[in-house]
């Protein structure tokens, strides 16, 4: 008997769920439940009473005070303040080189293409946390050829200076994701249709005039998801300079959102760094909406 | 990004999921009286150096209790880890524990109360001053393991080739200092540690300071101190003078390797790390009383570990009979030791012995550099009180060590804020401090 329609959409029904199932029972139990139990921390804090060595801490619910708290801390607001300096400094210098990159690996004369599209791509597979340790020795003076090169030609760098410190962690993110971004250009750039830069070469347009007035223009929806998807990158920025800090002395503990929830955990400020870590995933839900309305309009474009 | 920290949270996902499984495996199993295991499995957590080698000898003489090793990060990751595992439900039930992290270790409740247990075999095995150490609040929580008497070691070699003589007081340290210089201006006497803090914290202890006091009911937070400001200004006025390194500690090390770092200050077990650093320097270093202040030798502790047991720990018995036996019996002290990589020095004074015959002296040219370390125990400046807060505390006064070195701010300064924020912190977390 050959089945119904209803019993077939049932039957694919639970084919689905079946199969997004393990995505939900994930989703629920490594972000929401955890979302939610820092939404409960938040709203408590942590008391032991007299000397502190009667036992265990007492969970007190104390309202909003640890968002109070978090919002009126000047090392917190500061944090947002270093992140918007780098963001300003990163993201224009490596889109920026991205794009370049892609255009050249785009153009006529572009010879190897795979073998540099790996080779930039690279950086990229290195985890966070070696690339840092790495960059880490190639900043520190005496260690490193390249500080002491420098020197050597009166082109002095300061990894102590707050300049110095963010302009260190750029160029390492830089390093790591331009490759990245160069991958999503070059494939934004075959989608051109080829009419079109065969029509300016009609108009007797050179490489580079084609490259900015026609490739560019037309894969700016790419770019601007590239742009917003590093900000949301950017503001989340923990692992460089965590361990850069170790060299680079302005980095302090609360130099980014991130390291300022890590530092308040060290001092078993669980409920700030919870009320902390919502405030920094509101804005980052806002960033968020602001990638989907913009790339919206970008596809349009 | 995104994406990948989430293949990463998947990852992590299954890893957990199984363990999780595996976990309510061995309950399932362990509740069935029928199959009562004879053998107790317990966990130990630790940084210190041999602790692998002193499970396996325990694990080979006892066949009730089989001990599993884990290494964990030592400083402030390792107790945070510990605090963690506890909430969570899942921590060791043996706990490695700082003299210093003890209060902080107990504020947060991460310790089972085995006075009980342990009260007179601390009593009658240790000296008064580690006792101590370990008693707060009128209970004895945990089992202490070495004493970290702080002493110089230096290079024997190079004082002997200048003719300098080895300082005995500071201000011998500092004449020294400006010889060293002079006899090879890349040389310095000693590192200037630029993020970790814990060797000034003890150098204050050694001046005389007290940090942490208990009155009544409340925690009395004096960083700043004259005893205290004394030291700072010393050590101020050796950066600034250019007496002491003053580099990051990779650079640090490799200053070492060539011989341009004359002395080392640090606790007795730090010899071990000197030994594994620097192999080419076998035979050129020993050890020697840190200076002091006036003629009168004095000391204090930095670092020093002792043993607990967890609050979630269901083997308490299991896990105090292998923290006795790390602790107080020779055969424990000998396995720490025979592996050469560990240099401790026991709390309990005959075993220090059986720690100096253990230990391979080639490194310091054949000295006896346990009975340095000895005779350094009882000259350890008496009346410090660790309190709780000190991981604050020691994080507090690196971060401030990083404007010293931009030179944003001077050594003397560095006390205030910390201390300002220690007692906020305190208070906060519903402690009485002032």
């Amino acid at each position: 008997m050959p089945p119904t329609r209803s019993g077939l959409a049932r039957r694919q029904y639970g084919v689905a769920a079946l199969f997004t199932a393990p995505f939900f029972l994930l989703f629920f139990t490594f972000t929401l439940a955890p979302i939610g139990y820092g939404g409960w921390l938040s709203l408590h804090r942590e008391q032991t009473s007299g000397l502190g060595l009667g036992g265990e801490p007492e969970q007190v619910f104390v309202g909003l005070d640890n968002f109070t708290r978090a919002l009126t801390d000047a090392q917190f607001l500061g944090s947002f303040v270093t992140v918007g300096v780098y963001c300003m400094v990163y993201i224009p210098v490596m889109i920026g080189i991205a794009l370049v990159l892609a255009l050249l690996l785009d153009s006529a004369y572009a010879r190897a293409k795979r073998a540099f599209q790996l080779a930039l791509y690279l950086p990229n597979i290195v985890p966070g946390l070696i690339a840092a340790m790495i960059w880490t020795y190639l900043y520190t003076p005496g260690l490193s050829p390249i500080i002491d090169a420098l020197d050597k030609v009166d082109i002095p760098f300061n990894l102590g200076s707050d300049a110095g410190a963010v302009g260190a962690v750029a160029n390492l993110t830089t390093w790591m994701h331009t490759g990245y971004n160069v991958i999503i250009f070059f494939a934004a750039l075959q989608a051109v249709p080829r009419e079109v830069i065969e029509a300016s070469t009609v108009d007797g347009a050179g490489q580079i005039r084609i490259a900015w007035s026609v490739k560019a223009p037309m894969i700016r929806g790419a770019v601007v998801l590239a742009v917003l998807f590093t900000v949301i990158g950017a503001m989340q920025l923990f692992t460089e300079p965590f361990i850069v800090r170790d060299a680079a002395t302005t980095i302090d503990q609360a130099w980014t959102p991130s390291l300022y929830i890590y530092q308040l955990t060290k001092a078993y400020d669980m409920g700030g760094a919870a009320a902390a870590s919502l405030i920094l995933t509101v804005v980052l839900a806002v960033a968020s909406f602001l990638v989907t309305r913009f790339s919206k309009k970008g596809a349009t474009l | 990004m995104k994406t990948r920290s989430m293949k990463a949270a998947a990852t992590l996902a299954g890893a957990m999921v199984s363990m999780a499984l595996v976990a309510t495996g061995c309950g399932k199993g362990a509740d069935t009286p029928a199959d009562t295991p004879a053998v107790t499995e317990v966990t130990f957590w630790s940084w210190l150096r041999a602790s692998q080698e002193v499970t396996d000898a325990f694990n080979k003489t006892h066949t009730d209790v089989q001990v599993k090793f884990e290494q964990i990060p030592g400083g402030a990751e390792g107790y945070g880890k510990l605090t963690n595992a506890v909430k969570a439900g899942n921590a060791p039930d043996v706990a490695t524990v700082e003299y210093a992290m003890l209060p902080d270790m107990l504020a947060q409740g991460n310790l089972a109360d085995v006075s009980g247990d342990i009260t007179d075999l601390v009593k009658s095995k240790y000296p008064a001053p580690i006792q101590e150490l370990v008693t707060l609040g009128g209970k004895t929580w945990t089992v202490p393991l070495d004493a970290g008497a702080m002493v110089m070691f230096y290079r024997k070699d190079l004082f002997e080739q200048h003719k300098i003589a080895v300082p005995k007081t500071w201000d011998e340290f500092k004449a020294a200092a400006e010889a060293v210089k002079k006899a090879d201006p890349k040389a310095r006497i000693t590192d200037w540690n630029q993020t970790d803090s814990a060797n000034f914290v003890s150098l204050n202890w050694q001046a005389g300071a007290k940090w942490f006091g208990i009155q009544g009911d409340s925690w009395k937070v004096t960083l700043d101190s004259p005893e205290s400001q004394k030291v700072a200004g010393y050590w101020q006025d050796l950066i600034t003078k250019d007496l002491v390194t003053n580099v990051p500690a990779e650079e640090v090390q490799k200053r070492k390797a060539a011989g341009q770092v004359w002395t080392q200050l640090g606790g007795a077990w730090a010899a071990g790390g000197l030994k594994a650093g620097l192999p080419d320097q076998a035979g050129k270093w020993a050890s020697a009383p840190l200076p002091s202040w006036d003629a009168a030798p004095a000391s204090a502790m930095v670092g020093g570990s002792s043993f607990g047991v967890s609050k979630t720990s269901k083997k308490k018995e299991a896990a105090l009979k292998f923290i006795t036996w790390m602790t107080t019996t020779p055969e424990g002290i000998q396995a720490r030791l025979a592996s050469g990589a560990s240099s401790t020095l026991p709390a309990i004074p005959e075993l220090a012995d059986v720690a100096a015959k253990n230990f391979d002296t080639k490194f310091f040219g054949g000295q006896d550099i346990y009975g340095v370390a000895k005779a350094a125990l009882p000259t350890i400046k008496t009346g410090w009180v660790w309190g709780p807060g000190m991981r604050g505390v020691f994080d507090g006064i690196g971060e401030q060590f990083k404007l010293v070195q931009t030179g944003k701010q001077q050594l003397p300064a560095v006390y205030g804020p910390v201390q300002a924020k220690t007692i906020s912190d305190l208070k906060s977390r519903g402690i009485n401090a002032s």
